[in-house]
């Protein structure tokens, strides 16, 4: 029983981080065809910028100032802000090439960079040079580590245990998330023209749709939705250049895993491997939690190639042939 | 590689001799209860399409027929929700697409699908490579490029070859697999009536001097009356008639399926 | 148009050997490329007559890793499928050699451990691409779980500190990594040839040269022919009766073994392996190295190696923590303005410059270079 209690408890920490790390990806990869291998180091910015804001270290802007719980949430929505914009700036550069290419006109006559738009490998290759280029830059202009933000809220305590309150309310903010990119997706105009250019780039063009600022948007979105994470991170970890790696095995296994659909697939992978995480983890140590992260998801491809969401999908359908 | 002859056994060239010679029309290809479902929609239900061998058989139907699922079903690009495959009176449905190439069944895709960036020698080496070597090959990879028309322009990159050529190339290529059985999907899309017309001589030529049985998805009517010995006619995923084309011609039903039957997805 | 096979027959067994040599899957088929690279071959094996022996050290380490490279231009360059786990064929490869090599001494050890090594590296890369392939994963997927197993094997790797993860006399030592690991060398009981210092280095630049050369025959062969053809079209490629996945796997595997080649010599250059050889950063220089060189190329991942790491080093010195951002604006700018690599693009400005002069002059090289095609 007790048991039983203690993975219950640890099982949403687990399932939060595992969502949190994997939206933004999810989202770029699914709408632009993606891949952002520089991920991590967006949550690193995240991350960063939390402690600067919550430390008093952003010029102008005293949200250190701020009372209480609203010097920590002023932090963090900065953070995410600064991250979406800054993922703004990737994209114009480096994912669209618009702004190169705007210069190389005026200068060379010819636009010098094909957007990575769709080029799976290509985009994982920059993004990678991209994340070189953050990690050392961080690590050569804020030092190896940033002073801290704290924990709020104590703990929690059941049985002989306990857990902190933080660590399992971010299990709820996860959830708030998928509710939100879910109405997002359904219930706006972005979202509409999203999921439009997902289902057939050329057709949403001719219907009107600016896909590329869509794109735009999307690149934007998903940036801001990484920043968040490092924010809501900042508090548990110690801010270094290098902690967007600790987050990068289970976002890429959750986007594996959890296929096409962004909200539907993240929620289901974010479930079954936070469960799968919890009881190795706590049974085997961190790294068995790891491999066992790893095996599930080669086996998962192994038998639903297109993705846990697929099966919902096909739910879906066959009750719909029932009907 | 060292398997290079596999699916070329001699009772299968046997046949085929055989059939050459008109005295046996067995059935070459066969489905049974074929269906293909994607979720909800269900592209393919439950054909029974049969093929005898050295037959030129033309399969057509309106838009959204499931003329290409049932060829992509044939190759194994696609696996069926239900039903079989046989081919030469084997069992087919559980085998990757190149093991049924190697029993005899070749394919020219919808898309021009040659290899751009490979010069027009290279694409035709390519299949010939795996079925043969030293002078044997020298001389099918010769064959095969004059069959094309493509001799002269054996060394340019296959990228620079018009729509037609590509075509044709890509014939050529499916046909030098030595297929029993040579699916084609819409070869002459987007050409024009010259290129039409050397395609179906190209067509007939393959069919009569090499006795290969072919199976092609048109929607050119003139080109499917040129060419057919027998229509299959596809809607709404189910075989809809067969027949001779003046039957199908001269059918109601068809007429308007074609006319009025565009409400399939 | 003459082809291949009257070619061999006038030639000769030298002949085969030049024809076996081109085609149009590898650069440099043309009578200046073969001199230009004896000259290169030469400056390489009189190195260490003029160069320091700090650099002549070096250059047996860079020369290890540009095996690694050319690994990865084999599987992604040559088959289209895109690995971030180089780096953990490497890895196994140099752990799997410390232990055999420590374990059982004499020279007889080493040389076992070589082959265990390579066969480990090899087995690892046709354990994982036989789920990855054979379980229908999509190309962008091989990739993420390369990297995913390189951060779980450096994450095992970190954990191994205790005393439970000593094997016989080798203990992997966690974060601290395995020092002692002895020089490979041949001989039975006494050691006959033990590879320090200048004799790594001849080992390793032999290793390079005949894994170029014996590359450059697979490629032009017809199998190379229809690993290009999978990376160009695989469902083509399948359709003409190919087995897409069986090809992909033999390549994997073959590229996992030249992985393991690469750490077994790397490792024996610095006598000790730690985790960090399987860190993000570790796992992304042979990304940089074959996409700068030019991936769909032998001889520019071998160049860019060098470089890049001669680079480094020089850049450490120069500017210190910088060398990190300067490669990885390398890569970006790479990418995305050169997609084909440095070697490739180099290859198109000297044609250009060679079809330039020849305009005005009569062509008396009726002779094709053939360095055009790719």
């Amino acid at each position: 029983m007790a048991v039983g209690l203690d993975l219950l408890v640890q099982f949403f920490p687990n399932f939060a981080s595992i969502v949190l790390a994997a939206t933004g990806l999810a989202i770029i990869f699914g709408i632009m065809g993606i891949i952002n291998l520089a991920h991590g180091e967006f949550i690193m910015v995240g991350a960063f910028s939390t402690s600067l804001a919550y430390n008093g270290g952003i010029p102008f802007l005293p949200i250190d100032a701020l009372p209480g719980l609203g010097r920590l949430i002023g932090a963090m929505l900065f953070a995410a802000l600064v991250t979406a914009l800054f993922g703004l700036l990737v994209e114009r550069t480096i994912i669209s090439g618009a702004i190169p290419n705007w210069i190389a006109e005026r200068t060379v006559g010819h636009p010098v960079i094909t957007p990575l738009y769709d080029r799976l490998l290509d985009s994982m290759v920059a993004t990678w040079g991209l994340s070189l280029i953050m990690v050392q830059t961080f690590r050569n202009v804020f030092g190896n580590s940033l002073s801290g933000v704290p924990i709020p809220f104590g703990k929690l305590s059941y049985g002989n245990s306990s857990i902190g309150l933080y660590q399992v309310l971010l299990a709820g903010v996860a959830a708030l998330v998928l509710v939100g990119l879910y109405l997002l997706f359904v219930r706006t105009d972005y979202g509409m023209r999203a999921r439009a250019t997902i289902q057939n780039e050329s057709m949403a063009q001719s219907l009107g749709v600016n896909t590329e600022r869509t794109y735009m948007a999307t690149f934007a979105l998903g940036s801001g939705l990484a920043g968040l994470t490092g924010a809501l991170y900042a508090p548990l970890l110690s801010i270094e250049p290098g902690l967007g790696a600790a987050f990068l095995v289970d976002a890429f296994v959750a986007v594996v895993v959890g296929g096409s659909s962004v909200v539907v697939g993240t929620l289901l992978s974010g479930g079954l491997l936070g469960i799968v995480d919890t009881l190795f983890s706590n049974v085997y140590g961190t790294f068995a939690g790891r491999i066992a992260l790893l095996i599930v998801a080669i086996v998962l491809i192994r038998f639903i190639p297109e993705g846990l969401s697929s099966l919902v999908e096909r739910l879906r359908e066959r009750r719909l042939e029932v009907d | 590689m060292s398997d290079a002859t596999e699916g070329m056994d001699p009772a299968v060239k046997q046949t085929s001799a055989e059939l050459a010679t008109g005295v046996d029309t067995d059935t070459i290809l066969q489905t049974d209860g074929l269906t293909k479902r994607f979720g909800g929609l269900t592209a393919i239900d439950d054909v029974d399409f049969g093929v005898e061998a050295g037959e030129l058989r033309c399969l057509i139907g309106p838009n959204g027929a499931g003329k290409s699922t049932l060829l992509n079903l044939i190759t194994g690009a696609l696996s069926p929700s239900e039903g079989a495959v046989y081919f030469k009176g084997h069992e087919i449905t559980g085998l990757d697409p190149h093991e049924r190439i190697r029993h005899g069944l070749s394919i020219k895709f919808q898309v021009p699908s040659v290899y751009e960036d490979l010069t027009v020698r290279e694409n035709v080496r390519l299949p010939i490579q795996r079925l043969a070597s030293g002078t044997e090959r020298d001389e099918r990879m010769a064959d095969a490029l004059a069959a094309s028309g493509l001799a002269d322009k054996a060394d340019i990159e296959a990228s620079a070859l018009s729509h037609g050529e590509q075509q044709q190339l890509e014939i050529g290529m499916a046909a030098s697999l030595d297929p029993d059985l040579l699916l084609l999907d819409e070869p002459v899309a987007g050409l024009s009536v010259d290129e039409r017309e050397e395609i179906a001589d190209r067509i007939t030529q393959l069919n009569e001097e090499r006795s290969i049985a072919f199976v092609v998805i048109e929607h050119d009517t003139d080109f499917v009356a040129d060419i057919a010995d027998h229509i299959t006619v596809l809607h709404q995923g189910e075989t809809f008639r067969e027949g001779s084309i003046e039957e199908i011609e001269a059918d109601p039903e068809v007429q308007r399926i074609y006319l009025g039957g565009e409400t399939d997805a | 148009m003459a082809t291949e096979s009257d070619d061999t027959a006038t030639r000769g067994p030298l002949g085969r050997l030049t024809a076996a040599l081109h085609g149009p899957n590898t650069m440099g088929n043309s009578r200046r490329f073969w001199y230009l690279f004896g000259v290169a071959v030469l400056l390489f094996v009189f190195f260490p007559l003029y160069m320091l022996p700090s650099s002549v050290t070096n250059m047996s380490q860079y020369l290890s890793l540009a095996l690694l490279a050319l690994s990865l231009a084999v599987v992604w360059g040559y088959t289209g499928v895109l690995s971030f786990g180089q780096v953990a064929f490497f890895g196994v490869a140099g752990y799997t050699y410390g232990i055999v090599a420590i374990n059982v001494t004499g020279p007889l050890g080493t040389m076992a451990g070589l082959v265990v090594a390579v066969g480990i590296a090899a087995l690892f890369a046709a354990v994982l691409g036989y789920f990855m392939f054979y379980g229908g994963v999509s190309d962008v997927y091989v990739t993420i779980l390369t990297l995913v197993v390189v951060l779980v094997l450096k994450t095992f790797l970190d954990q191994t500190a205790g005393d439970e993860w000593t094997i016989g006399e080798a203990a992997l030592g966690g974060f601290n990594g395995m020092p002692g690991i002895p020089d490979l060398a041949l001989g039975i009981g006494e050691p006959f040839l033990v590879f320090d210092d200048f004799t790594l280095f001849y080992a390793a630049l032999l290793a390079v040269l005949l894994t170029y050369l014996g590359l450059r025959v697979l490629l032009n062969s017809d199998y190379g022919r229809v690993m290009v053809a999978v990376r160009e079209d695989e469902d083509r490629t399948e359709m003409l009766g190919y087995d897409v996945k069986r090809v992909k796997l033999t390549v994997f595997t073959f590229g996992g073994a030249l992985a393991g080649l690469s750490g077994v010599l790397y490792v024996t250059y610095f006598n000790y392996i730690s985790p960090s050889e399987l860190s993000l950063t570790a796992a992304s220089l042979p990304v940089i190295w074959v996409a700068v060189g030019g991936r769909k190329t032998l001889l520019g991942p071998i160049v860019a190696t060098i470089f890049i790491e001669r680079l480094g080093l020089f850049l450490s010195v120069n500017v210190g923590d910088w060398a990190f951002v300067i490669n990885g604006l390398l890569l970006l700018v790479i990418v995305l303005l050169l997609p084909e690599g440095l070697v490739p693009g180099f290859r198109d400005l000297v044609s250009w410059l060679g079809d330039r002069r020849s305009e005005g002059e009569t062509d008396d090289t009726a002779e094709p270079t053939g360095e055009v095609v790719e």
